[in-house]
């Protein structure tokens, strides 16, 4: 078990490697720091200017070197300011005495680097959008697996039935929709004070002056932006919480369906039910654990897919987490931020396959990792 | 506390030979009440010795601004971009957040009136050329330092700069900037005593007042120009910034141990970022998100009237132009640039670009609200002329690519033209850009629209983007007859006078094709009901320190 996770996690460090060179690479394309000087010094340089601004802020050695000084294996540039003696480099912060600074600053020493569009530190960033992003996908997490294992047991345990064909529709048709499809219909119907449900309970009168809420119009936020200081309530937390966990939810409780289903036709279920063990206690004590077995590896993979599913709806709903970043980072080549934020991909990515390879290990006995 | 908006009234000049003329002017009916008061109160005059000048009533100049209950935390909606020296700044919004703690020598109402702030009073020569600043006593700076006419002259050498990249005041300074050194000039700004400073033009000029009341021109403190006010926060200002993200919010609270010199009202004020996209902040009003908005626009000044929040309505020379920049083939050739505007008609613009909320304009970007506007003949509108001109040029096959950025009107508006071009036989793409990106290289697109801002006199937007090689030259327009014609009405005090260069100046603009400039805009603003002074105000400007909840 020991070399497994050892070599688990030699892989995760090569694929980080891989995955930020790629980026790195991109985010460096001539036109891509063109774009980025234009952004920090002025708008209308030419392009002879462009290039020294490039050289004087580190940009101008080979892309190899560059990565290196990232990676922190390389010492940090320095630049010495013809005219005025001024030094200035990578390692050597604001007001610091360039004799302090240190020679290499970069992931080996911990130090993330610096975001441009945000104007502070990768590091002071990442941390905390991170965790609003965790709390969002914590509450995903808390609806989407009970909902979507109750549902599919209860679709898998009679198979064919009028409960099986009306939640595997409704599975099919939550998988089938996209977050920035249901987000929107979400925000029409449930947060919207002119249109849908919210419209309609503030023309009975049930909402807005001295409705059940106060004097709020809309039975939902459409913004969970007042989720992000602390003040999460249901209201305006629940929408994006939905519309993320709708998605994932479909896919699950079909592969939950799936299972109970076979689970269902085994030999020893039959065994039970000849000995007269009752229907309820089938389900409960001698299918569900052998079911829940090929879902457990399906929810662990949704947690890469939420990643992904967080960029629209933070951007959707106008919560300010890590898949915003990620937004904010890529349109204005936010290099450092970018790289920062590839890391963290790799390692939830991993991270989560490591977790599901263990843990159907103890759900599983016949399976062995060597 | 004295409120300041009542100095104001006791100080300063009671009248000037020149404002006098132009009150005679007003009463002939050559100026209007907004061009008098822009250009009167620009000479030194307060704002209700100007009133009382055309016989008007001075309570109109004193009670445009409610006294709010003290108190409260307002919210407004506005993007929050990363700081930087205010000599650079390039965002009106940069200007609100930092106005909390820095300060302006002068500012611009929305009626066209200027009003002192860090100055108590100022005074013109008779011929515009020697400016006397009275600097406001008992101000302090939030480190403890006083406010002295140091720190004014200071300010002055600082924004005649041209050295810094990216400072927008120098151009804004004229003729205090040495050509040569391209620094302020030898003697140019003196010290007279520890509150009073002069300036001396060597030629006339009549833009300095409006120069200095403009957003990149924020007071920093004598030994700090040139920094980052986010990096060390002195200022004269009630308030202190307490959280910066960029991109997510700003918080500004009432500093403590600072004693303002001033009245203000609100405890805190937090400016909450949604994007860019219009439709998120009204999905964001719905939620209660914020209290105000920076700026509503298009379809959404319904919306928001819809659903119950205050509309506050200002008619500006704010506008879209768009260009061609003529450092590109085949825009270099004047056939082109005038077969594009003939091609287009701007009534249609003005239409389908904001559902028509704003008057059409003649392509030479100088609005009827300013004092030196002259009428002067614009090319036709003729497709089939259009078409037959961009074929004398050889360039009935080129391929036009037109830029715009990803919103709202300005997109409507750039599709409107690219229609017009289409239906008039051109060969069109239109190209969307984000609006994280669109500002990285907006000046050297080819042919692409961009949005300008009002300013309070014809010959400043003209100094500012049309003359040869000045930053914001989007239009690569350089012409030499042009740019003389606007040194010359630069110094001509005289509306009429002036008047007739503009007219040449305008002339050419239009018969040059420099751009489309189809219309007006007129700015929106909604805010819940019971927030006082919150009005839209033609430069977007928000000054914190007046906001706040009814009393």
């Amino acid at each position: 078990m020991g070399a497994f996770i050892l070599r688990r996690t030699g892989v995760m460090i090569l694929t980080a490697l891989c995955l930020t060179f790629v980026v790195f690479f991109l985010t460096n394309l001539f036109p891509n720091l063109e774009k980025l000087a234009k952004t920090q010094g002025n708008a209308r340089m030419t392009d002879a200017e462009v290039v020294s601004w490039l050289d004087n802020n580190g940009y101008g050695g080979p892309m190899i070197l560059r990565y290196g000084e990232w990676l922190g294996v390389v010492p940090g540039w320095t630049q010495v300011d013809e005219e005025t003696g001024e030094i200035t480099g990578r390692c050597i912060d604001f007001g610091m005495d360039p004799a302090d600074a240190p020679t290499r600053c970069g992931l080996l020493q911990g130090d993330l680097g610096f975001s441009t569009v945000s104007d502070d530190e990768v590091g002071n960033i990442i941390g905390g959008r991170l965790q609003l992003t965790g709390i969002l996908m914590f509450w995903a997490f808390a609806l989407m697996v009970p909902a979507a294992l109750i549902v599919g047991v209860l679709a898998g345990m009679r198979e064919g039935s009028r409960l099986d064909r009306s939640l595997s529709t409704f599975s099919i048709a939550s998988t089938a929709t996209p977050e920035y499809v249901s987000g929107v219909i979400f925000i029409v119907f449930l947060a919207s004070s002119t249109a849908g449900i919210s419209g309609t309970l503030t023309e009975w009168g049930w909402l807005g002056g001295d409705g059940w809420l106060g004097d709020r119009n809309t039975l939902f936020l459409g913004s969970a932006r007042s989720a992000m200081d602390g003040g999460i309530t249901f209201w305006n937390f629940f929408l994006p919480v939905v519309t993320i966990a709708l998605y994932g939810m479909g896919y699950i409780a079909r592969m939950t369906r799936a299972s109970m289903a076979e689970v269902m036709t085994a030999q020893y279920i039959r065994t039970a039910r000849l000995k007269g063990v009752s229907f309820r206690n089938i389900v409960m004590k001698h299918a569900l654990r052998n079911a829940l077995i090929a879902p457990f590896t399906v929810i662990m993979l949704q947690f890469p897919w939420l990643l992904t599913g967080v960029v629209i709806v933070e951007t959707l709903f106008n919560y300010n987490g890590f898949g915003w970043t990620m937004v904010q980072a890529a349109s204005n080549n936010d290099i450092e931020l970018l790289l920062a934020c590839s890391i963290v991909a790799v390692f939830v990515v991993l991270v989560t396959q490591l977790i599901s390879d263990i843990g159907y290990v103890f759900l599983n006995p016949r399976i062995r990792i060597a | 506390m004295k409120d300041f908006t009542h100095v104001q009234t006791q100080s300063g000049l009671t009248s000037h030979p020149v404002a006098e003329m132009y009150a005679r002017e007003h009463k002939e009916g050559k100026l209007d009440r907004r061009e008098f008061l822009v250009r009167s109160t620009a000479l030194g005059l307060s704002a209700a010795a100007a009133y009382s000048l055309i016989g008007a009533s001075p309570a109109a100049a004193d009670g445009h601004r409610a006294v709010p209950a003290a108190g409260g935390t307002l919210r407004i909606q506005q993007e929050v971009r990363a700081l930087k020296d205010p000599r650079t700044y390039d965002w009106s919004q940069m200007a609100n957040v930092t106005r909390g703690f820095l300060e302006y020598l002068i500012q611009y109402n929305a009626d066209g009136s200027f009003e002192g702030v860090l100055l108590d009073s100022w005074e013109a020569n008779e011929d515009a050329t020697v400016y006397t600043l009275n600097v406001r006593q008992g101000v302090s700076w939030n480190n403890g330092d006083p406010f002295t006419a140091e720190d004014v002259a200071a300010n002055f050498i600082g924004w005649c700069d041209s050295t810094v990249e990216g400072n927008s005041m120098s151009t804004r300074m004229g003729g205090l900037v040495d050509p040569d050194t391209g620094v302020a000039r030898e003697g140019a700004i003196e010290v007279v005593d520890d509150y009073t400073v002069r300036v001396t033009y060597p030629a006339p000029d009549i833009t300095l007042v409006p120069g200095i009341a403009d957003y990149p021109s924020a007071v920093q403190h004598r030994d700090l120009i040139g920094t980052n006010p986010a990096d060390h926060g002195v200022g004269t200002g009630a308030y202190e910034i307490t959280n910066y993200e960029v991109g997510v919010s700003a918080t500004l609270s009432r500093k403590a141990d600072h004693e303002y010199w001033g009245e203000t009202y609100l405890d805190e004020i937090v400016f909450v970022d949604l994007g860019q996209d219009p439709a998120a902040w009204f999905a964001g009003a719905e939620a209660d998100e914020f209290d105000m908005t920076y700026e509503t626009v298009g379809e959404f000044v319904d919306l928001f009237a819809a659903i119950g929040w205050t509309q506050s309505e200002v008619t500006t020379a704010a506008t879209v132009v768009i260009r061609p920049n003529q450092n590109n083939a085949p825009y270099d050739d004047v056939r082109v640039r005038q077969a594009i505007a003939m091609a287009c008609d701007n009534q249609v613009m003005l239409d389908l670009g904001i559902n028509g909320q704003g008057v059409t304009a003649q392509n030479h970007h100088v609005c009827p609200i300013h004092p030196e506007y002259a009428d002067v003949a614009a090319l036709p509108f003729d497709p089939a002329g259009a078409q037959a001109l961009l074929e004398e040029s050889g360039n009935a096959d080129f391929e036009f690519e037109l830029i715009s950025i990803d919103d709202d009107y300005r997109k409507n508006t750039t599709d409107a033209v690219a229609a017009q071009l289409r239906d008039a036989g051109f060969n069109v793409t239109r190209t969307i850009i984000p609006g994280s990106t669109f500002w990285n290289d907006w000046a050297n697109y080819p042919f692409s629209s961009t949005n300008w801002n009002h300013r309070e006199l014809g010959v400043q937007v003209l100094n500012l983007a049309y003359r040869s090689g000045v930053p914001w030259n989007e239009s690569g327009f350089a012409n030499e007859e042009f740019d003389s014609l606007l040194d010359q009405a630069n110094g001509i005090q005289d509306a009429d006078a002036r008047r007739e260069v503009m007219a040449q100046i305008e002339t050419i603009m239009v018969n040059e094709g420099v751009t489309i400039q189809p219309y007006w805009r007129s700015l929106f603003r909604h805010y819940k009901a019971g927030i006082v002074n919150a009005d839209m105000h033609p430069k977007f400007e928000i000054n914190v320190h007046y906001l706040g909840f009814e009393a």
